[in-house]
């Protein structure tokens, strides 16, 4: 903890090597959540490096209570939701095809041969707007209410697509783990 | 569906808690030269400051130890001088020192005799013990070692040498000399400076002290035009008038825009900020305004009942720019403390400062947004400065001028009870001279 205060203090201080060591100690987890909201790889990289910068300029506001990772992932997750108000006039959620009630009933609690990264590629996949709403409801915990003033929507619209969102996961995770038990069944 | 609901959001959730993906090399490549490295400006400038003083001090030891010491192995010559300020004595007393290395002093008031015919002086000298007679052809004052030819100079000096002084030479450099220091004057100048500027506080209250402690000096500028009139040989007045420009950034303050949809007031500022200086009142109702580190933003949209960012505002920047012009009439004394190839001066004196700008803005990406003004600052402060100057002389009527110069506000910049702030900065104004 008292090393991470004294990289904390070279970064206020300009250190540069104080700064490239946070980078490298916390890029790699961060650029993961960046992967989660965005669609494509340029996309996650512009994420990482707006969101790295905020976090050196923001820095001098941090006051050690609580958990660093945790600052400096909410940091990383405006940021990414910043580039999606920006985009947002571009997606259209209605287009997306309609997802049938009775698709729920492929719902399952068995999941084998899922690794992170395959999860990682199938939440890559959702639609930018469900994307974020699952990513903001069911990885970061906010709540409808909070989710509806965080990206302009009502409260039913953010319940209806995380529901949407949830049918695409599960059909997605279903055909990932059937294809799998094929495999494995032969 | 509910629980098939949590069960994928909990697959998702703890499959993805742990996961760590490289980023790609070129991240960090981007990111490193926008970060802001830490600046000291006034380290800077005091390393600065440091370093002209010492340059002019060793400038001036080498001109005073050229004056006071001989190279031992030289003959030298010691040109008598009478008390009064024109030689006109005829024949002149040239006195050869002898073999002995004695130092010689030259007056600081310079009149030099110069042979009629070409004559090669030295070699006459070093065979002859005695006093050389030589004809006088006229008197010249030596005002500045770049007005006079080397040879002059050097005989000056006490250096050997062949003296050529024919007819050109004497028209050329001899004749006009006393004429030009009495004409010229009067000298117009072109100053500019970036300028670092900061604050002291004399309130011994803590908030004073807090509210200083997040503010930081920007680096302003000043630049104007100046006159001064030359009172003697070493005595000038000087005025004119400048322009500065002053501020500060007040920290830990983030600014948003886009609130206007959300104002349900009209007329009333929306927030005030309290700062050093005064208290900022804003004027834009589309800016929202968060202190994340403190009570210093005044408001009725406080953070408990209005979110900016589930409000969804733009994010503008996480600091207020205070920006002060000022129209500054100095009226400054120059003492020219040595005049060889570089003059040095000493300037000091008072200045006058009209406040007629007074602005608070929010930058992000290199766009200002007004914020609104601080208000209560001194529409009129006194300054005093003390200051260095450097003249080099590029012609004779043209000059560069270097002049590190100290300034500190005696008047506080606010006119609020308890804030007691005077301002000081310091800046190395560099222009143009133009003599006449």
């Amino acid at each position: 903890m008292s090393d991470l205060k004294d990289i904390i203090k070279g970064c206020l201080a300009g250190n540069r090597r104080d700064q490239e060591l946070l980078y490298r100690r916390h890029a790699s987890r961060l650029y993961a959540v960046c992967l989660q909201y965005s669609g494509n790889d340029e996309e996650a990289r512009d994420i990482l490096q707006e969101g790295f910068i905020k976090i050196y300029e923001n820095l001098v506001h941090y006051k050690h209570e609580g958990s660093f990772e945790g600052w400096m992932r909410r940091i990383i997750v405006n940021t990414a939701l910043e580039k999606f108000r920006n985009r947002n006039t571009l997606y259209r959620v209605d287009d997306i095809e309609m997802i049938t009630e009775s698709e729920a009933e492929l719902f399952s609690d068995d999941y084998p041969g899922l690794e992170a990264t395959d999860l990682l590629n199938i939440i890559r996949e959702l639609p930018p707007k469900y994307r974020v709403i699952f990513n903001l409801f069911a990885i970061e915990g906010y709540s409808h209410r909070e989710i509806s003033k965080m990206i302009n929507i009502s409260e039913g619209t953010s319940k209806s697509n995380l529901s949407r969102a949830r049918v695409i996961l599960q059909r997605k995770v279903n055909l990932f783990t059937g294809l799998n038990k094929q495999i494995v069944n032969g | 569906m509910d629980n098939s609901g949590a069960n994928i959001d909990l697959l998702f959730r703890n499959g993805l808690k742990d996961l760590e993906v490289l980023p790609p090399q070129g991240v960090w490549t981007n990111i490193k030269p926008v970060i802001r490295r830490k600046t000291r400006p006034f380290v800077l400038l005091r390393s600065a400051a440091m370093i002209a003083v010492v340059v002019s001090l060793a400038v001036l030891a080498y001109q005073y130890s050229r004056q006071l010491v001989v190279p031992s192995d030289n003959q030298v010559i010691a040109i008598s001088e009478p008390e009064s300020p024109v030689l006109n004595v005829n024949p002149l007393t040239a006195v050869i020192a002898s073999s002995e290395n004695r130092p010689i002093n030259i007056p600081v008031r310079h009149e030099v005799i110069v042979a009629e015919e070409s004559t090669p002086v030295m070699a006459d000298v070093q065979k002859e013990e005695a006093n050389i007679y030589l004809p006088v052809v006229s008197n010249i004052s030596i005002d500045s070692d770049a007005s006079l030819p080397e040879p002059v100079l050097a005989l000056y000096r006490g250096r050997v040498l062949e003296f050529p002084a024919s007819e050109d030479l004497k028209s050329e450099y001899l004749t006009d000399d006393n004429e030009s220091v009495r004409t010229q004057r009067w000298s117009l100048s072109a100053l500019a400076t970036p300028t670092y500027y900061k604050g002291i506080s004399f309130a011994a209250d803590e908030v004073t002290r807090q509210l200083m402690a997040s503010e930081q000096a920007r680096v302003s500028y000043s630049g104007g035009v100046s006159f001064s009139y030359q009172l003697g040989r070493k005595l000038s007045i000087q005025s004119g008038i400048y322009y500065s420009s002053i501020g500060h950034e007040v920290g830990g303050i983030s600014a948003y825009g886009g609130f206007r949809q959300f104002d349900y007031t009209k007329g009333d500022p929306n927030f005030r900020v309290l700062t050093s200086s005064g208290t900022i009142y804003t004027n834009n109702s589309d800016i929202y305004l968060l202190d994340r580190s403190g009570e210093r933003v005044l408001t009725r949209y406080t953070a408990d009942v209005f979110d900016p960012v589930k409000s969804d505002l733009q994010y503008l920047n996480g600091s207020l720019q205070q920006n002060f012009s000022y129209i500054e009439m100095p009226f400054f004394l120059r003492y020219k403390v040595f005049n060889r190839g570089i003059d040095l001066n000493l300037i000091g004196g008072l200045s006058y400062n009209l406040l007629i700008n007074n602005s608070v803005y929010a930058s992000s990406e290199g766009s200002r947004f007004m914020v609104g003004r601080t208000e209560g600052l001194n529409p009129f402060t006194i300054s005093s400065s003390l200051g260095m100057g450097m003249e080099y002389s590029i012609s004779d009527k043209v000059s560069l001028n270097l002049e590190p110069t100290f300034r500190y506000y005696l008047n506080p910049f606010t006119q609020i009870p308890g804030l007691k702030t005077h301002p000081y900065s310091f800046g190395v104004f560099s222009g143009l001279s133009y003599k006449f």
